[in-house]
């Protein structure tokens, strides 16, 4: 069984899958992991190769989309230690097209699925769970400490939703922001943050919303545990009808 | 303006409707909101249910004296009405903040049904036209309001739906004089038309106007009138085959009121709501219909099991099923296994086989499919037991460890 190493990023990654499918008879039988350079590190390293990387997304998603979309909400995920099984499904995919994702008896195709779902699925919820509150200058701000890396994604969300008004995407664990005005969506990074001042209303606003979160609840149906099932604790955090209790 | 929306909310809240989904629209783009096919929920209140849209009314000032409902004109609360200002300022508000998917609009019937109705379209022209609003709009249709209306409505709404509150006329003539069963009737076949010649339209000019491009729904109180379950299930089975309804909502009765012509309940009937739920999905989704599900002799549903669970026990001579070479409809008929893993089943038997461990992977209730499947002619347990043994040991597994509490779940919170 042959063994290679990549650097760690997602380009190395994608550089080095695409030169084992080009180079290697049976990828079923490679192995490849992130170098931890160890004196004695057993594998051949490939050097990673932005243009190979894009081609191989490029040609997969001509030949397979719902591969390519399962791929990218791989990557979200920033799963470590799951490079063959990527290797595996990517030259599945290129054998069997879209019907990959069915083959789910396949270890790695279900591997694979599993953690692209799960990062789909954050994805979606964060869509209905962030939270904006108005800044002193008719600016948006909103808050997460989202599991996947779905900053992206989630502006681009929000760019079509929220065109008109002038917004900042915040993600605390990873320090990184998007930003959209007046057309533009730039994303960069925030080393050093302090809390802007809000708007004067915006107290106002948040006091309604509570308000009507607590009154839209049937008395006689509470249900903490099903609240909890469909909105875990852990994105409580920032939820503007959750502080405070 | 904190006490009107704490009257006005709490009076919406027993309207079931909170989908988001089934239209999509990108938007003006001078204005604000998109609306997506999917669906999205925003949070979930103390009940559990889903929160997408700001449910709200109008007003709770109501002329009508039905006897089920909170805004009845004999009960005494307190009364108030939003201006069309105020509540398209709120959906600004809160859409802006994310806090929703849209605003889902019913009223009281203040003066006359077509006041009334007037009053609510406006709300969303103003929403539409001058805020460039493209998110979802969800209208209450007054039942007895003119046709003319009810077509502007369903222009500017995504979704327009008429409440048809009670199983049967006799109930309706009992519980809500008011309301009749024609003025639900006609303007729920109005919808109906509007939305098939719409898409007609659409088919050869994308120009042409969208009319409620999310379909018509409607609910009914569950509980409050003596029908049956098979009453009930065959009217929900005309509505969506000949009205063309997108959903049926149930609502268990909640105590209300203490009216002498309502039943006396010692807690609101969650559970038969979930069987009731259960049912529906087998109509959607399962290809079942009402009398497969039901009949006269047994107008109830089970509630101890499932009504699929049920629907087997009584048909021996259909299990069991070959997972390997079962098409998708009998599949579908196998308790344990749903739509999403009988589509699983179909997309990975094209690799190969599918090995009892391969079932569990995809993801099907082995708890309750073992007894009526076989894997490439292997069968799990033996097929051949007594309805009564296997009704038992569905209900307690295989131990003999008393039967767990069902958690309720009100299925659609996705949806």
């Amino acid at each position: 069984m042959n063994r290679y190493l990549y650097d760690g990023t997602a380009d190395g990654l994608l550089s080095a899958i695409a030169w084992i499918l080009e180079e290697e008879p049976d990828p079923e039988q490679v192995a490849l992991a992130e170098r931890q350079d160890t004196l004695f590190e057993d594998g051949f390293f490939l050097a990673t190769d932005a243009i190979q990387a894009e081609d191989l997304f490029f040609r997969l998603r001509q030949q397979a989309p719902d591969a390519a979309h399962t791929l990218y909400s791989f990557m979200l995920a920033e799963k470590e230690g799951m490079e063959s099984s990527l290797l595996h499904y990517i030259a599945l995919a290129f054998i069997h097209g879209d019907k990959v994702n069915g083959y789910l008896t396949h270890p790695a195709v279900r591997d694979i699925v599993a953690v692209a779902k799960k990062a789909g699925r954050e994805l979606h919820r964060m869509k209905g769970l962030l939270r904006f509150e108005k800044l002193r200058d008719g600016a948006y701000f909103a808050k997460m400490e989202p599991d996947h890396n779905i900053i992206h994604p989630l502006a681009y969300h929000f760019r079509s939703r929220l065109r008109a008004q002038h917004w900042f995407l915040y993600d605390l664990r990873r320090r990184t922001a998007a930003r959209w005005n007046q057309g533009t969506l730039q994303f960069g990074t925030i080393e050093q943050f302090t809390a802007p001042a809000l708007s004067d209303d915006e107290k106002k606003v948040q006091a309604l919303w509570q308000t009507f979160f607590k009154t839209i609840a049937i008395p006689d149906r509470k249900n903490p545990r099903l609240q909890k099932s469909n909105m875990p604790m852990k994105y409580w955090k920032y939820l503007t009808e959750k502080q405070g209790e | 303006m904190l006490k009107k929306l704490q009257i006005l909310s709490g009076a919406a809240r027993y309207d079931a409707s909170c989908s988001s989904s089934g239209s999509k629209r990108e938007g003006p783009a001078s204005g604000i909101g998109n609306t997506s096919n999917s669906g999205i929920c925003h949070s979930w209140a103390d009940d559990g249910r889903c929160i997408s849209l700001l449910k709200l009314l109008l007003s709770n000032d109501c002329q009508y004296d039905c006897a089920y409902c909170v805004n009845r004109s004999s009960n005494v609360v307190e009364r108030a009405s939003f201006t069309a200002r105020e509540v398209v300022d709120l959906t600004l508000d809160f859409y802006r903040r994310n806090y929703i998917e849209g605003l889902f609009l019913s009223s009281a019937v203040m003066g006359s049904p077509d006041q009334t109705m007037e009053r609510m379209v406006r709300v969303a022209e103003t929403l539409r036209t001058e805020e460039q609003f493209g998110g979802y709009i969800h209208l209450k249709i007054i039942p007895g309001s003119s046709s003319e209306l009810v077509r502007k409505a369903g222009l500017y709404a995504d979704r327009i739906s008429v409440n048809i509150e009670l199983p049967s006329q006799a109930s309706l003539e009992r519980l809500a004089p008011q309301k009749h069963k024609e003025a639900i009737l006609a303007p729920m076949a109005l919808i109906g038309r509007e939305i098939a010649s719409s898409l007609v339209e659409r088919k050869t000019s994308r120009h042409a106007p969208r009319f409620a491009p999310a379909g018509q729904s409607t609910q009914m109180i569950i509980g409050a009138s003596p029908e049956n379950d098979f009453q009930i299930l065959r009217l929900s089975q005309g509505l969506y085959k000949k009205m063309q309804l997108k959903r049926v909502y149930y609502s268990a009765y909640m105590p209300v009121s203490d009216d002498n012509r309502l039943p006396v309940l010692a807690a609101p009937p969650l559970l038969r709501e979930h069987r009731l739920y259960q049912a529906d999905w087998l109509l959607r989704f399962y290809g079942f219909s009402a009398e497969e599900i039901l009949s006269d002799d047994a107008p109830n549903l089970d509630e101890s099991f499932d009504p699929k669970s049920a629907w087997a026990l009584r048909h021996p001579e259909f299990f069991p099923v070959e997972i390997n070479r079962a098409d998708y409809g009998t599949l579908l008929r196998v308790p344990g296994i749903g739509v999403t893993s009988a589509k699983r089943i179909i997309a990975a038997r094209r690799f190969s086989a599918i090995t009892p461990e391969g079932m569990k992977k995809i993801g099907v209730v082995m708890k309750r499919a073992k007894y009526f499947i076989t894997c490439s002619g292997r069968s799990f347990e033996k097929n051949d037991r007594p309805a009564a043994l296997l009704r038992q040991q569905l209900l307690l597994g295989e131990s003999p460890a008393p039967a767990r509490s069902t958690q309720l779940v009100i299925p659609g919170i996705f949806s």
